[in-house]
């Protein structure tokens, strides 16, 4: 068992972190808002815990606090993304379906473009020797492995209270929402700022965890990979993500054996998840469920 | 009788298209107030501007004494606006029950962290709302079926919804565009019980667009008539059925 978190903890960890980067799109989508910007905020969050981990400035910071400079840099990072997201989602919310989606690649690109000319962001090399928060890799499951455990929670509570009514109505039907007392914009702009805070949060965690950070860190691919973790996943819950992104993530590595054409096989993936299941794994699954159901049952009974 | 809405000289242009031009009324409190005209009259256009989801071009409308024209739609909906729609807006991807329950998001306060931290006064607020969206599934006679998607029930019975997710926003002013259509006659007679029922229990005002008019003429204690977006007739039904002008607007002149 222990042999088997040596070689696979690694693994293990990535996959937990890109769920919860897939999580930070379903925010959005709960309120119909297809926002790719997560990896602009991921950056962001990186950054944060990079600067603060090796910058000369905040050394005294480091000696006061010990590890408990860790929680600060997630908190900042968090505090930071918020007032980023607030600054962008006010405008960029205006616009609707595909259009926000290219509006946030855009942004992305920004924030990447940005690290990348900035001195204090290491331009084109980046930051190297990021303190570690834990000896093993492994370990770093027990800062993800509570996160995911958090959002879990709050995506729980969320389906069930007046704000996640209030983000389902305006993605059945934005105008009939208005009419019924919703402040859309404000909704909007909440659920861009969640999942902003959780992907800024999780690229705290990650600098440590990856040692080094960079302008590779968030680019265009990476909302494209988010974006097809959720579209594999499925959208409408928040199984969705949390399927699609532990998959997705795992898959490359477990195809590895196969050299370059596991690509294929990944890609094919994505090609036949598309057409066959409209709704995603979690949609799927649901349907699944529901047959079973029916089929226990005495014909005609609704639900 | 208290004026409870005050339209002056409404207008709104769509292009070169006077959609809504120059209508003035009142509608005293208590009043089952009908708007009729021919397809394309403006009666559509005209429910959009007193709930805001159309801004208007010119004139005021006031509820209480308070203007109403410039708020946006959600403003005017916490005033005490509900309202259905033509083309029956119901969010199809949930319940019965949770599109009951997002209208009554105005008379509630829970915000993002009480209801996460699932503290005391969330979870009574929770529970107050879930009451009061059984009752008035009740009223409109989908208790049975809360649980169901809105999206598997038929026409009239998403009617019969959509007046209760307006009711859910314990309005003062209830607007109902075409609540009849697509009925058959027994549930377009029913409607009419329903309608004033409801009026008497929640004190409302209500404003009903409506093209049956044994319904209209029936139900309506006044009624305004539309033709090319100018008011062409106001008044009592049997006045209005008698006015020539209104007789020409349907039948064309002789």
């Amino acid at each position: 068992m222990d042999e088997f978190f040596q070689n696979n903890g690694f693994l293990i960890v990535v996959m937990v972190q890109q769920t919860l980067l897939a999580m930070s799109l379903y925010y959005p989508l709960m309120a119909g808002q297809l926002s790719l910007a997560s990896p602009g905020f991921y950056a962001l969050g990186g950054y944060v815990a990079a600067i603060i981990g090796t910058v000369e400035y905040f050394s005294p910071w480091r000696d006061a606090l010990g590890w408990g400079v860790f929680p600060l840099e997630w908190l900042i990072a968090g505090v930071m993304s918020a007032l980023l997201a607030v600054i962008v989602g006010i405008p960029a919310l205006r616009l609707k379906g595909i259009y926000l989606a290219l509006a946030t690649i855009a942004f992305v690109e920004i924030v990447r473009v940005t690290c990348l000319n900035l001195d204090i962001t290491g331009g084109a090399i980046g930051i190297f020797g990021v303190p570690q928060l834990f000896e093993s890799r492994w370990a770093y499951i027990w800062i993800f492995g509570p996160l995911l455990a958090v959002m879990l929670y709050f995506s729980y509570r969320l389906e069930r209270s007046r704000v996640g009514r209030a983000f389902k109505a305006i993605r059945e039907d934005e105008l009939a929402a208005d009419a019924m007392g919703i402040n859309t914009t404000r909704y909007k702009v909440l659920s861009f700022v969640i999942g902003a805070v959780l992907a800024g949060i999780v690229g705290a965690m990650s600098a440590p965890f990856l040692n080094t950070w960079n302008a590779r860190q968030g680019t265009f691919d990476a909302s494209i990979a988010y974006l097809a973790y959720v579209l594999i996943g499925g959208g409408r819950s928040i199984w969705g993500p949390l399927l699609g992104g532990a998959l997705l993530s795992a898959l490359p590595e477990v195809l590895r054996p196969l050299k370059d054409s596991r690509l294929i096989i990944n890609g094919l993936v994505l090609v036949f998840a598309s057409i066959y299941l409209p709704q995603g794994l979690a949609g799927a699954l649901g349907r699944l469920k529901l047959v079973f159901r029916r089929g226990s049952r005495p014909s005609g009974g609704g639900a | 009788m208290n004026i409870i809405l005050e339209a002056r000289q409404l207008c709104r242009n769509f292009g070169g298209l006077k959609a809504v031009h120059n209508v003035s009324f009142n509608v005293a409190e208590g009043e089952i107030f009908g708007l009729i005209g021919p397809n394309g009259a403006g009666k559509t256009t005209l429910f959009n501007l007193m709930t805001g989801l159309t801004p208007v071009s010119g004139g005021t409308l006031s509820f209480r004494g308070k203007t109403l024209t410039g708020l946006p739609p959600f403003r005017i909906a916490e005033k005490g606006i509900g309202r259905t729609f033509q083309n029956i807006r119901l969010f199809k991807g949930l319940t019965a029950l949770d599109n009951i329950r997002v209208a009554r998001h105005i008379r509630t306060s829970a915000g993002l962290l009480s209801s996460v931290l699932c503290t005391r006064a969330s979870r009574n607020e929770e529970q107050q709302v879930e009451e009061k969206a059984w009752e008035i599934l009740k009223l409109v006679g989908l208790a049975e079926r809360g649980m169901e998607l809105a999206a598997n029930f038929s026409y009239g019975e998403q009617r019969r919804l959509e007046i209760g997710r307006a009711l859910a926003l314990d309005p003062e002013v209830l607007l109902l565009d075409e609540p009849a259509a697509g009925m058959n006659s027994a549930e377009k007679h029913s409607l009419t019980d329903f309608i004033r029922e409801v009026r008497d229990r929640f004190n409302l005002t209500v404003l009903l667009i409506e093209h049956h008019v044994p319904l209209v003429m029936n139900l309506c204690d006044r009624i305004a008539v539309l033709n090319f977006g100018e008011l062409i007739a106001m008044g009592a039904p049997a006045e209005v059925q008698k006015n020539p002008a209104v007789i020409e607007a349907y039948l064309g002149a002789e």
